[in-house]
Order: structure tokens, then sequence, then C-alpha cells
């Protein structure tokens, strides 16, 4: 085994595209340009003024996709987390059962955490005072409930960890769960990346100002600026090479990350020499300020490097879009070669990561 | 051969807490065994119970909104590497790993239930943009114009530890010269009604591991330590504080509130965190527990330092120090670090307060009374959380400890 190459073994997605293990067969991806992209739905989840669109996920069974899956009581994101683990791992081929369950490790990267309770706790305490607030939902609230409903379910008891590093929190995941693994403090990790759109969120959003225009009418997208908020949870399966039956769609190579330093020196030291083949970009949400400044100015990647933009559906997806973009870059089918995926952050933040996809 | 690489030590301390600012008044404090617990109505009228809260904080004006939690991090940040950011060359590339439960919660009221759009527009927009919990590193880093790697994380109570176990990941792969890794939690309506609504809260005084026990106090505060390796703080001519010689997590996966009431993975987390120390059960003289007074958690740690501890020579020392100042939340586990780390330089076991009839166990010295003055190489910092997480921390004396 080399403790230094991490494979990605297993995808599992709840996304507008639907609930979906592996590649996304839809992925509307010919040669890394979109063809025909996920139009926005209507919201009717609350009242709205006038017509207000997003990338929302369409309601569905959990228990059809996952037998056995109870999930009362659980939000949105708590349940897509439950629903992406279970695809990614059997997109993996792991059998639990052969596993030492101690020794697998679960991260969550996550905006927001669980907005729609917290929502619904701040409505118990709006109607009945905070001295009458509901029991059930405050455990819920907090950000690490997805994570710890992830361990409880598949009874996975190495480390659960919940990061909420705004806009690079999934990079961040994927480089913790790394250092993790290559440091023998698990044999594997499922990484999970989400959020949800909520009213509060969505108003967020529009009073200050960040939304397209195509989130207010019918439409088709265009470039105009801002974003269309989405949602959903995408998760991996990172194990170290060498599991006999295990097939990888990429390699993890060196990563790299920082918070308001300089992105294009971090990526220089990161990429040494090598020049990367494919490039992947991901917003965090906002105007993907990196994605147009950095990326396009093609001075970090070379001119024969091919740039998957931020994507739509992807951009305004909260801590989803990077692992999004990734897999939408994996659905593509890009061939083999090294790539880097890339992120910033509102906060001025970024985070790198070089990927061999084999 | 120590590899001074891998090594990992604590060269810097920030602390604020319900004794006021900086180290040496927590130290001062507890050394005195005072109580910081007050009655909540003072602070909120309505409710009902006992809290320990900060005084005023330093103010910042610099244009932009911080939440009490945020300002909590930044003195707490400010006061860690006030001997260090003048003097050390590539301080400004450090990394920050910052935790946080409540981070801008404190900022948001029920008000935005009734319609989201509204609240912003009556001044709400800028108070929710201090709602997330990478607020809080984000706020740290710019506070002190620091650019390294920066990370949030949130595991509920564990929060504090957690940060600091990925903080020494990340110095052993060399993603920056130094990082600093705490958390911090103000109290607020939002956390004080959650855990009223629980039952959790004790109106009274909390009594971790007595008999008597009825439930826990929230706190507020933050802690910041700066680790960095060996081999960086001995080129620099750093005062060791001590070394993070061990450090582990798991989790229960067994309720998403209540703990594992047999401690297994709690144990197991002890134990993992002293095989990464290559420290002998033998060799730990105190372990500063989770201990938040609440009747299903001190049961279920008990039994895991059962557990962990048996073949031990001798009962091991254990205390909560949550009874002087409360439940800090997602600052309790780098408060609880900070605490250890004095424990070892001041050679001090503090005694857990008001504990007149503690559980009974054979393999556990409880702490209590006055502070017992021993040598203490080596020493434990335990922490739990709702969903499960479990975390421990092995820290041993440094070259700049007063021991004994």
């Amino acid at each position: 085994m080399n403790p230094t190459s991490l494979m990605l073994t297993g995808v599992g997605s709840v996304t507008p595209y639907g609930p979906l293990a592996g590649l996304i067969p839809t992925a509307p991806l010919a040669g890394l340009i979109p063809t025909a992209p996920l139009e926005p739905s209507t919201i009717t989840a609350w009242a709205t003024p006038e017509l207000r669109r997003a990338f929302l996920v369409e309601p569905f069974r959990p228990a059809s996709i996952v037998p056995g899956l109870k999930t009362r009581r659980l939000d949105r994101l708590s349940v897509w987390a439950l629903v992406a683990s279970s695809l990614a791992l059997r997109d993996a081929d792991i059998d639990l059962a052969t596993m030492d369950r101690s020794r697998i490790a679960v991260f969550f990267a996550t905006s927001f955490g669980c907005v729609e309770l917290t929502e619904a706790f701040y409505q118990s305490a709006a109607t009945h005072g905070w001295a009458e607030t509901d029991p059930i939902l405050f455990p819920e609230t907090l950000s690490n409930a997805p994570a710890s409903h992830v361990a409880l379910f598949h009874d996975l008891h190495g480390p659960n960890v919940t990061i909420s590093s705004q806009g690079f929190a999934a990079e961040s995941a994927l480089l913790q769960a790394s250092s993790l693994l290559r440091h023998g403090q698990a044999d594997l990790a499922i990484v999970l990346a989400g959020d949800t759109l909520t009213q509060a969120i969505y108003e967020w959003y529009e009073t200050a100002h960040l939304l397209s225009p195509a989130c207010f009418s019918n439409e088709p997208l265009s470039s105009a600026g801002g974003f269309i908020p989405s949602e959903g949870v995408v998760a991996m399966v990172l194990e170290p090479a060498g599991r006999q039956e295990a097939r990888s769609y990429a390699t993890l190579g060196a990563g790299r990350w920082a918070a308001g330093g300089d992105a294009q020196s971090g990526v220089r030291q990161l990429l040494g020499d090598a020049t990367p083949r494919l490039t992947i970009c991901a917003g965090d949400g906002g105007p993907c300020a990196f994605t147009h400044s950095t990326c396009s100015a093609r001075n970090l990647v070379g001119e024969d490097a091919t740039i998957l933009p931020a994507q739509p559906v992807a951009t305004g997806i909260g801590e989803a879009g990077a692992l999004l973009h990734l897999l939408l870059a994996l659905s593509s089918r890009p061939g083999a070669g090294d790539a880097l995926l890339l992120a910033t952050s509102a906060n001025g933040g970024f985070a790198a990561l070089r990927l061999e996809i084999l | 051969m120590i590899d001074a690489r891998k090594t990992i030590v604590v060269s810097g301390i920030g602390v604020v807490s319900p004794y006021g600012m900086g180290l040496s008044r927590l130290q001062a404090g507890m050394l005195a065994g005072q109580s910081c617990l007050h009655p909540v109505s003072e602070l909120y009228p309505g409710f009902q119970g006992t809290v320990a809260a900060v005084g005023p904080l330093p103010s910042v004006q610099d244009g932009h909104h911080y939440s009490r939690s945020d300002r909590l991090a930044m003195a707490a940040a400010s006061d860690a590497v006030a001997e260090i950011a003048e003097t050390c060359r590539d301080f400004h590339q450090s990394g920050i790993v910052m935790a946080s439960t409540v981070a801008g919660l404190t900022e948001i009221d029920p008000e935005i239930a009734r319609g989201p759009a509204a609240w912003y527009r009556h001044g709400g927009l800028s108070r929710a943009s201090s709602y997330s919990v990478s607020r809080v590193s984000a706020s740290v880093g710019e506070h002190l114009g620091v650019q390294g790697p920066a990370c949030a994380v949130s595991v509920a109570c564990a929060s504090g530890a957690l940060a600091i176990a990925l903080a020494a990941n990340m110095l052993l792969d060399e993603a920056a010269p130094m990082v600093l890794a705490g958390g911090s939690d103000a109290l607020c309506p939002f956390t004080l009604s959650g855990f009223n609504s629980l039952q959790a809260l004790d109106r009274e005084s909390c009594r971790p591991f007595d008999q008597s026990r009825k439930g826990l106090n929230l706190g507020e505060g933050a802690a910041v330590l700066v680790l960095e390796t060996l081999a960086h703080a001995t080129e620099r001519g750093a005062r060791i504080l001590a070394v993070l010689r061990g450090w582990a997590m798991t989790n229960d996966a067994s309720h998403p509130t209540a703990p594992q009431k047999d401690g297994i993975e709690l144990a197991a987390c002890i134990h993992r965190a002293l095989e990464m120390a290559e420290c002998d059960i033998d060799e730990v003289g105190y372990v500063n527990a989770h201990g938040t007074g609440t009747p299903l958690n001190d049961i279920a740690e008990t039994h895991a330092y059962e557990r962990a501890f048996h073949e031990r020579s001798q009962p091991i020392p254990v205390s909560s120090t949550k009874s002087y100042f409360g439940h800090c939340l997602g600052a309790a586990g780098a408060l609880e670090a900070a605490i250890t780390i004095s424990a070892i330089q001041k050679g001090a076991l503090f005694p857990t307060l008001r504990l007149n009839n503690p559980i009974e166990s054979s393999e556990i010295d409880w702490l209590r009374g006055t502070v017992r003055r021993q040598p203490l190489p080596v020493a434990m910092s335990v922490s739990a959380g709702f969903g499960g997480s479990n975390v421990a921390l092995v820290f041993a004396e440094g070259s700049g400890s007063h021991n004994g």
C-alpha cells in the first residue's frame, strides 16, 4: 500500500439531477462543454410574491433507494447525507460487514448546516417563547447532525468531522480526510458536502442582490451576473490504494489551501513544474470571482489546459459545489491525466487540490 | 529518538474566560477555587438557571459586523500570539483552525422566522452575515493579518478539542509553519433555550460526577493554542509550554444526543491517543474530563475511564473544570486543553467543585476539595459531544514548564 496514493472509489449524490450512485449519466457535458443545461424550477416550498426559481432537489422516497432507511424527524440535509453516503458505499462496492468500522471516518462539509430545523426552532421560539421551544428540534439544529446520522446509520466509529469553512469546506474536508488516511488514523473516509436551500437563505441572497436575473423569470439561462441558488449533497469514498476489488475514478494528489493569501502563488507552489491538463473551477455560491479572474486568465494553468468552468447548477449549491463540479468533470469522462480542482470563498480564501484522473 | 519535524508543541495560549482576559487570570481564579457561576436572570430576564459570562470585550471598529463568538475568538487569538506576532518571521503564514457551535446565532432573533426578507431589510442582513462558523476563523485571520490555511469546524461540544487535533495533522502535513487552533462560543438565548428544552440544565451550580448531579450550566469563552513543530519552535527560540504527544477521535454511533452508556468508544479514543503518544497508562497523572454534570454524560464517562485505565497500578486522578465556569460548548475542549497544560506547568491538579458525593468507582481518584500539588509530566484532556463525537488529547511537559 502506498500511503501517499489515495483513490476516489465511490460516488453518491442527491442533487437537482436526482439521487444517483456513481457518475451522472445525464450530465450535460460533451467534451466539457455544456450542451443542455438543467433548467431551474419554480419555488413552491414557501410563498413568494412573484416567480422565484432555483435548482431544487425534487422530493423522493429515501427508503425506495436505501431499504430500511428511516428518516422521520430528520431534515432534508441529514436525509440526503444518508442517501448519498449509502449510494457512494454501494458504488465503491464496500461491504461494511467485512470492515473494521472503528477505522472508517466521516467528513461532512457545509456552509449553513441544518438551517431547516434551525429556522423551525426560531419559529418555535417566535410562537411559544424561548422557554417553550421544541426539544425534538434542538439537537437537529447542530451542524454535525448529518455526519452523526451517517455514523449512526452505518455504525461507523471512526473520526466524525464537520467542517464549515464557507466556500471551501468541501476541499478542506477532502484535505483533512486525506491527511487522516495518510497518517494512518483511518482506513477509509466518506467525504460528504452539502447544503439545503430555505426561505431564509434564498431571501438573504435576494436582499443582498446576489441572484441571477434567471431567478425571477422563465427566460433561458444567460451569462448575466449573479447566480442561481441550488441544493444537494455529494458523497465520495476515499481510501488508500490497494483494496483488490477497488476501481478508482481518480487519485488524489497533493492539496493546498489558504485563506486570504495569494492564490496564484499558492497554486504555483502546488503544481511545481506540472501543467494540469484539466482544470475544474468551483465557485462558492457567489459570483465565482476566482473562476473569472484567475482561471480565465490562464496564467495559472497554461494555454493547453481544458477548463471546466463553474456550472450554473453547481455554483449556488453551497458546499456541495466543489464535489459536484468534480463529479460533473468525471462524468464527462475527460481521459487520463492531471487535473486541478480549484475553489474560492466569499471570505477571500481559496483551496486547491491536484488530482490524477485514471 | 525524537523527530523534531513530527513533534507538535504548544508555544502560546490565549484565553478569554469568565475570569477575564488571559491564562493567568484563569489560573489564579481556579487555584483560588473561585466559581464564576451566577443566576442567568442577571443576563437574560425570563430565563431561569445558572451561567458563567465573560465581561465586556475589547471593541473592534473596522466597519465589519462581528458576532460575540467572533470577538471572543479574536481576543483569545490576540492573547495567544502577543509574544509571537512581532518576532516570528513567518507568523503571517500561520494556519487557523477554529471551532464553534453557536457562532453567529447570537446575532439572529426569532423575528427572522416571521419573514426573513423583512427582518433582513430592517438591519438583519449584516447581522446574518456572521451566522456561519467560518466567520469565527475568518475573523481571527483578518484581525491578526494571518493568511495561511484556514478551517472552521463544528462537532458540538467536542469542537474545540477537534480543532487542536486537526491542526496537529496539518502541521504533520507541513501545511503551515504554525497553526492557531481553538474554539469560541458565546452565551445566547438559542442554546439556553435548547438545553432547557432538553431538561439538561441544572438551575443551581452544576455538580459534575456527584451522585446528586442534575445537569449542566452554560458558560462562554474562547481559547486559542499556538501549535508548531518542535523543529520550528526550536529554530525561532520559542518557549515550549507543552508537547502535544497524542490525539485521537472516535464516534459512539449510538444515539443522536445521549452518550454510549458503557463508554466503549470514548475508552477506545483514549487508548488511541495514548497509543499515538507512546504513553503507558501509568504515566498519565491527570485527566481533565468532559464532565458536564448531566446524569447520562457523567456515568458514561466514568465507565469509559474505568475501561481505559483499569490496568493502572493506582486509580486515575480525574476532575471536571466545568464546575468553575460552566460548559462553554465549542470552546470547552480548547479551554480545557489550556487548563490541562496549566496543570502540567503549575504541577497543580484542579479539583471538581461541589463534588461531595462522587459516583462510586474504585478505579477513579476523584479530585475534590483543595488543589493537589504534584509533579505532572503527562496529562490528558477528554471531550465528547452530541452526535457521539469523542476527542482525546495527550499533553506532556515542555522545556518552558515550571513543574513541581
